[in-house]
């Protein structure tokens, strides 16, 4: 099943001469459970798509489905809740709220929903990442690895559709980064998990199930399915 | 050290930094502008109501000059003009005082004027004409010729009756010049030439104060200024000290208590300190605050100047140079809009108070100069000071740190944190725990701000026009000789019996006349020994010790004898014992009250307790009462004339009329409890009679009276106030959008993670009650306490003061707060919005 679909995905930023056009016509369609690692050199626009699949930006022109909705039909307030529903974003500077723990940022989304946690399925996920005896600490007691790993934890907590990662390594040493990809794999296996990663280092991309490569704000290789 | 060139580059950095926030710019600006503002007013709303009082001040002591000797030869002038320290020196020759008999109700001296500045510095230059140059000629005020009936023309003939020492001289001049007279003035001026002042007051061979005949004729009055008027008292007495040396004899001096600096006691002083202090200390935590929120909001640039290479002391420059950036542009708009805003509030006082002498209250432009430039410096040392601790912070902030920083409380790192649940509510708890300090901070300066504006309330709003009136009248109506005659015994025994039986023809008027009639304490032993002691306390003080002496040597002393009626008794309020008014009207009775006057300690001196016995003499009679209280006469009631010593003795109405031989009264209290208006107008028309000295009022009278000065505390106090409580609330906003804008990249965050709009804006919302919660109840706490302790003592001895409790004020900005805190975020919300999530979490992070 196709979870993840884009339609001619353009991003222009500025107008006139100073015109760049970040991304351009981009289609790509990822199914249930695949784990996904876009490629690409600074500035050529992975970011930009990231961003777009996980509603956080609005495309010049194009679509974006996810579960075959169409995210920006939504207004912005209803996107918001959708995004905490069905994508679970990883960041480089991991941005983990500061004055919550790490149970309490793990399940930020969920409360923020009003719904009840899955508390055996949160513990699950804790356990999984390794973090079962750090959940009363405070983000800046923990250090980057571990702080990743709650970034992973709460991305997975809530069960969404997809996981957004944007260079969840980037900020971390090599063996750490091996540690946390592996766990990244994993969980997303262990819960059939969809996830899309952007990295440049390739290293890292080969982990994936598949790599699309991205450049100039053209998508090369790898953006379908089939491909 | 080789010196290094990179204050260019440093300047940069700094300039760049700050183009980059905008928002956060604006609201620092703000902030500045806003303090400066503060100044700007206070400074100069007092400045010149500091300026128009002491004018309207030294109308009423009727002279500019800083201070004066009295009662001196042309010698002592001549010393003064040459001494280093004295300036604009001029005198005037006393010659005596002007007592034609249609002068009832204006006391009028007659003095020579040195020369043109001499009249000008007591405010008498003639307007229309000139001085007296010719023997016949005279220079009198436009009130003395109203009250002679003259016009106000030149040359017109003036029948003038002098009395110079006891001896009345009766001359016809000529009207030379004139001048509108000062109502507020304590007596009228005419001027005579010096050829009259040298012909029938000639200037004395003997020096006043070892002079035995008590004559005040031909003696100089000097007066003159000192460079500046801080503690002339002080200055003055150096001058003496440089003047006469060790003599034993100096002459008197009079210091212009229109200048309010004139006595530099240490409690004016430090009141004063005080409220720039507290005033110093608002505009510090205005701008500290932001400050230090806008530190903590760019702490990540600075660890990354530092991973870059940048030192302490450049990056304390950095902040420096933005902390003068801020200042260069916001306090020149502040200086505008303060001195503007000023402008309007002295401009609706004055139409307020409809103050006649608009003028003296203006500003002149060199002294707004000067009030400008305390008002830029005080805001720019504000500034500087504001931002000493903020520098220190990103000066020392470690560059790895900062990277990750996350503004958790400055180094107080919890262990950890108990799993709760969460909500917008307890998000916004976290958030203010998170910088305890700066919590503290803001919490603490609205708190400061709501204090004064609550202590200022309290003040105004226990402003009691009752009470004050109680101390300007009893009754309804009251009845007075005017007070301002020349004649002591008029106004002690002017209203006859006869005039009292006309004002008891009026239909339901219910008349108490105050009875009054000098007389003698006779002293005993015990009373004697008393004299003694007291005579011992007050040795230093020569009049007081002369005037003990004699009663003494008399055995005998001034008493001051009222007979009043049980319901004037009523109104008694004894220090000692109890008034029982039926025992009282029995006639064995007195009600006492002794009086030794010392310039400013209270001059109560009781030497006569309840149940003792005193002794009266008035002519030859002579009778023994028990003294029943101590209570002084009731002030409105009184003669409101004083001895050097003296018992006043209040006995009831029968016993007066058996003692005096001729009964008469200073005033007479009447109440009017039917009809209240027509009575009103009976005696109104009683009293405006042609040549009548009677002056009538009623309690509309002197509310009308007390009005203009209720007016003016209150329009001052409140636009005061008015400022504390919009800084306060601006002060709010301020600390409310900072906090925001300052974490737009925090909330960007949030929203990735799917907070929405409305949670961030409900946990803000909530954030913005935290404070106004916690603001409230530190401010009712402090409030309270000052309410009750401090203003409640201070005020006590206001005679037109009665205390309440109140946090209206309180109440009315913490609802505005709580608004705002709804408001606010609404608007700066929607103000970070426009710039894309994506970009606010790239901004920094």
């Amino acid at each position: 099943m196709v979870i993840l679909k884009t339609e001619a995905l353009t991003k222009i930023y500025g107008k006139g001469p100073g015109m760049v056009t970040a991304l351009e016509n981009a289609a790509l369609s990822v199914e249930q459970g695949e784990f996904i690692a876009i490629v690409g050199t600074s500035g050529s626009g992975k970011s930009t798509l990231l961003h777009m699949l996980g509603g956080l930006d609005r495309p010049t022109s194009g679509k974006v489905f996810v579960e075959n909705k169409d995210i920006f039909s939504l207004k912005d307030e209803a996107l918001t809740i959708f995004r905490r529903r069905k994508i679970g974003f990883v960041f480089q500077a991991f941005n983990l709220i500061p004055t919550l723990n790490t149970y309490e940022n793990v399940v930020f989304p969920i409360q923020l929903d009003g719904n009840s946690i899955d508390e055996k399925f949160v513990g699950d996920v804790i356990q999984s990442l390794g973090l079962s005896k750090l959940q009363d600490r405070l983000p800046n007691q923990l250090s980057g690895g571990q702080q990743q790993r709650v970034a992973i934890a709460r991305a997975l907590a809530s069960k969404p559709a997809i996981v957004l990662a944007d260079e969840p390594t980037g900020n971390l040493d090599s063996r750490t980064s091996q540690d946390v990809l592996s766990l990244l794999k994993v969980t997303g296996q262990k819960y059939g998990q969809t996830i899309v990663m952007i990295t440049h280092n390739e290293a890292i991309a080969q982990m994936a199930d598949r790599v699309i490569r991205i450049e100039d704000g053209h998508i090369l290789k790898g953006g379908d399915v089939n491909a | 050290m080789p010196k290094v060139h990179n204050r260019a580059v440093i300047h940069r950095v700094a300039i760049r930094d700050l183009r980059q926030n905008r928002k956060m710019n604006i609201v620092i600006i703000l902030s500045v502008m806003l303090t400066c503002i503060l100044f700007t007013c206070l400074f100069s709303v007092g400045g010149s109501l500091i300026n128009g009082m002491q004018q309207e001040t030294m109308r009423q002591v009727g002279g500019d000059r800083m201070a004066g000797l009295k009662y001196v030869l042309p010698e002592d002038f001549e010393k003064l003009m040459e001494d280093k320290e004295t300036r604009d020196v001029v005198y005037r020759i006393i010659v005596g005082n002007l007592i034609n008999k249609e002068l009832k109700n204006v006391s009028a001296e007659v003095n020579c004027a040195g020369d043109g500045s001499a009249a000008k510095a007591v405010f008498c230059y003639p307007q229309e004409g000139r001085l007296p140059e010719k023997i016949d000629e005279i220079a009198m005020s436009t009130l003395v010729l109203d009250e002679l009936g003259l016009p106000h023309e030149l040359g017109t003939s003036v029948p003038a009756v002098i009395d110079i020492d006891g001896k009345n001289i009766s001359y016809d001049m000529t009207l030379c010049g004139y001048w509108p007279g000062d109502p507020a003035a304590m007596a009228q001026e005419c001027w005579v030439s010096r050829a009259f002042a040298d012909e029938y007051a000639p200037t004395p061979t003997e020096n006043f104060y070892t002079s035995e005949n008590h004559g005040y004729a031909g003696y100089w009055m000097v007066d003159f200024n000192y460079k500046n008027s801080f503690d002339i008292e002080q200055k003055t007495e150096a001058l003496l000290e440089r003047l006469y040396g060790n003599a034993e004899i100096v002459p008197d001096i009079g210091v212009n208590w229109a200048y309010l600096t004139s006595s530099a006691d240490a409690g004016t002083i430090a009141a004063g300190i005080l409220l720039m202090m507290i005033i110093f200390v608002a505009g510090y935590l205005i701008i500290f605050n932001i400050f230090h929120i806008n530190i903590s909001a760019n702490i990540r640039n600075y660890g990354l100047l530092k991973t870059i290479g940048t030192t302490s002391r450049q990056i304390r420059r950095i902040v420096r140079v933005q902390a003068l950036t801020y200042s260069v542009m916001g306090i020149p708009a502040g200086l505008a809009i303060g001195v503007l805003l000023g402008n309007v509030m002295l401009k609706s006082i004055m139409r307020t108070l409809e103050i006649r002498s608009e003028q003296a209250y203006t500003v002149s432009s060199s002294l707004l100069i000067l009030l400008c430039l305390a008002s830029a410096a005080f805001t720019f040392i504000t500034v500087m000071i504001s931002s000493l601790k903020p520098c220190r912070i990103a000066g020392n902030v470690s560059p790895i740190e900062a990277l990750r920083f996350h503004e958790s409380g400055g180094g107080i790192k919890r262990k950890s944190k108990k799993t709760g649940r969460i909500t917008p509510g307890s998000m916004a708890v976290g958030n203010l725990r998170r910088s305890r300090k700066k919590a503290v901070i803001v919490i603490l300066s609205l708190t400061l701000s709501l204090v004064l504006v609550n202590t200022l309330f309290t003040v105004l709003n226990g402003i009691d026009e009752e009470k004050y009136i109680s101390n300007r009248i009893v009754g309804d109506i009251l009845i007075r000789w005017n007070e301002k005659s020349n004649f002591y015994d008029e106004r002690a025994k002017g209203i006859t019996p006869d005039i009292i039986a006309e004002f008891d023809k009026i239909d339901g008027a219910e008349l108490h006349p105050v009875y009054y009639e000098d007389g003698m304490v006779i002293t005993d032993e015990t009373l004697s020994d008393r004299l003694n002691t007291l005579y011992q306390e007050h040795q230093g003080d020569k009049a007081q010790s002369e005037e003990l002496e004699r009663a003494i040597h008399d055995q005998s002393y001034s008493a001051h004898i009222y007979g009043i009626d049980g319901a004037v008794a009523r109104f008694l309020e004894p220090t000692e014992g109890a008034v029982d008014v039926e025992k009282f009207q029995t006639g064995k009775y007195a009600i006492i009250h002794t009086y030794l006057w010392n310039a400013d300690d209270d001059p109560g001196v009781e030497i006569l307790h309840p149940g003792e016995t005193v002794t009266v003499k008035c002519g030859d009679r002579k009778k023994e009462y028990e003294v029943m209280a101590v209570c002084s006469m009731i002030y409105p009631l009184s003669t409101k004339i004083y001895s050097l010593f003296e018992t006043q003795v209040i006995i009831p109405t029968q016993e007066y009329l058996s003692f005096a031989d001729e009964p008469g009264s200073p005033c007479i209290m009447i109440n009017a409890s039917e009809n209240g208006e027509r009575i009103k107008e009976q005696c109104r028309m009683l009293c405006d009679r042609d040549g009548s000295s009677l002056v009538y009022s009623d309690k509309q009278t002197h509310l009308k009276e007390f009005q203009g000065l209720i007016q003016m505390i209150q329009l001052v106090g409140g636009a005061l106030s008015g400022i504390l409580a919009l800084i306060g609330i601006l002060n709010f906003v301020n600390v409310v959008v900072t906090e925001i804008l300052s974490r737009s990249q925090e909330l960007a965050m949030m929203s990735a993670v799917g907070m929405t709009g409305r949670q961030q804006k409900a946990m803000l919302c909530w954030e913005g009650i935290y404070y106004a919660f916690w603001t409230t109840i530190c401010s009712v706490i402090v409030s309270s306490f000052v309410s009750c302790v401090a203003v409640k003592n201070v005020t006590r001895e206001l005679f037109f003061y009665r205390w309440s409790f109140t946090i209206l004020p309180i109440i009315v900005c913490v609802l505005t707060f709580l608004a705002l805190s709804i408001l606010v975020p609404y608007i700066s919300y929607r103000m970070i919005c426009k710039t894309s999530i994506v970009d606010r979490i790239r901004s920094n992070g």
